[in-house]
């Protein structure tokens, strides 16, 4: 799978929603991302790339383009 | 051994309660990162002539808890090593002693930083991995001045009490995720930072101590594992204090 498919993937199975949903989606955007689901999020990118995200950038990945842009400034990630 | 198999993270490790926690883990079967401010060749012999007579590795890991990216660099070197973390013991600490009104602000946030800040930021890094694993044990050394007050130690006991409201609240937040948090609460135990306090004080707090002497540094530890170990499974949010009965 690419870095893209992976990350995609990683937010329709942590939040239980459709690739279809992901475009525009911003946290508590569905019930699923509250703040307990973005612990989960995080959890989840953490293992499937292999990174441990700064506090900041957790804080910061307010939105599905949001948390790609941080992967790919802040940890090398390239899609 | 109560410990076999498990690794820790024990910050403070070059004297006192610190070192006395990193012999009591290893001998009870645990691997342990050893952290320290500074390297130190005598603590590195202990270190491997630890880890040797007890069949576990001990690295050593220097950071300096005032510099958050040395923090940071300590961190990220023990994430590297992929292994499971099991226990997480806060022990490292400072404190500088005034009264209230001769307290400079800066020393004040310094003192906060070390005891507080820093141990919060381990904390938030290292309990990140533990709630991956779905397990895991965090101690927190707080003090009895953060319970009772003590003449001259506003900074340090604020700051320690500092660390009793994050072990409740962290014990609540963490513990669907199977990670118990929970703090002790020494009283005047003898290491270097009493060593310093005039003779006159000592005597004067070791008479109102019920058991009517100061406390090791291993009745420190050993509570400690107690609390790292499966012994205590049942236990989560609790300060215990080993104080000889004030």
């Amino acid at each position: 799978m690419t870095n893209d498919e992976l990350y995609k993937k990683v937010f329709c199975d942590t939040f239980l929603i459709e690739e279809s949903q992901l475009t525009g989606l911003a946290y508590q955007g569905v019930k699923s991302w509250d703040s307990i689901g973005h612990m989960a999020l995080v959890a989840a990118l953490e293992e499937t790339f292999d990174i441990m995200m700064e506090t900041d950038d957790i804080i910061n990945m307010s939105s599905f383009e949001k948390g790609k842009e941080i992967l790919i400034k802040n940890y090398a990630l390239e899609f | 051994m109560l410990l076999t198999g498990k690794n820790a993270v024990i910050t403070g490790c070059l004297k006192g309660i610190g070192r006395s926690t990193l012999e009591t883990i290893a001998i009870n079967g645990s691997n342990v990162w050893a952290c320290a401010l500074a390297p130190d060749e005598e603590f590195e012999i202990f270190c491997q002539d630890l880890a040797n007579e007890n069949n576990v590795w001990i690295k050593p890991v220097y950071f300096d808890l005032s510099d958050h990216e040395q923090i940071k660099t300590a961190l990220k070197q023990i994430a590297s090593d992929k292994q499971p973390i099991n226990i997480l013991v806060n022990i490292a600490g400072m404190t500088k002693d005034a009264l209230f009104h001769m307290i400079p602000m800066d020393q004040m946030k310094l003192i906060f930083e070390v005891n507080f800040f820093a141990q919060m930021y381990i904390t938030q890094f290292i309990t990140k991995l533990m709630v991956r694993q779905k397990v895991g044990s965090v101690v927190n050394i707080s003090s009895i001045s953060a319970l009772d007050g003590s003449y001259g130690q506003l900074s340090y006991s604020a700051s320690k009490a500092a660390i009793i409201g994050a072990t409740k609240t962290l014990s609540i937040e963490l513990a669907d995720k199977g990670v118990r948090v929970n703090a002790l609460a020494p009283g005047v135990i003898d290491t270097d930072m009493v060593k310093a306090v005039p003779e006159d004080i000592i005597m004067k707090r070791i008479n109102q101590i019920s058991l009517k002497r100061l406390g090791h540094v291993d009745e420190v530890s050993k509570a400690v594992l107690f609390l790292a170990s499966d012994l205590s499974d049942y236990i989560s949010g609790q300060v215990i204090r080993i104080d000889g009965g004030i």
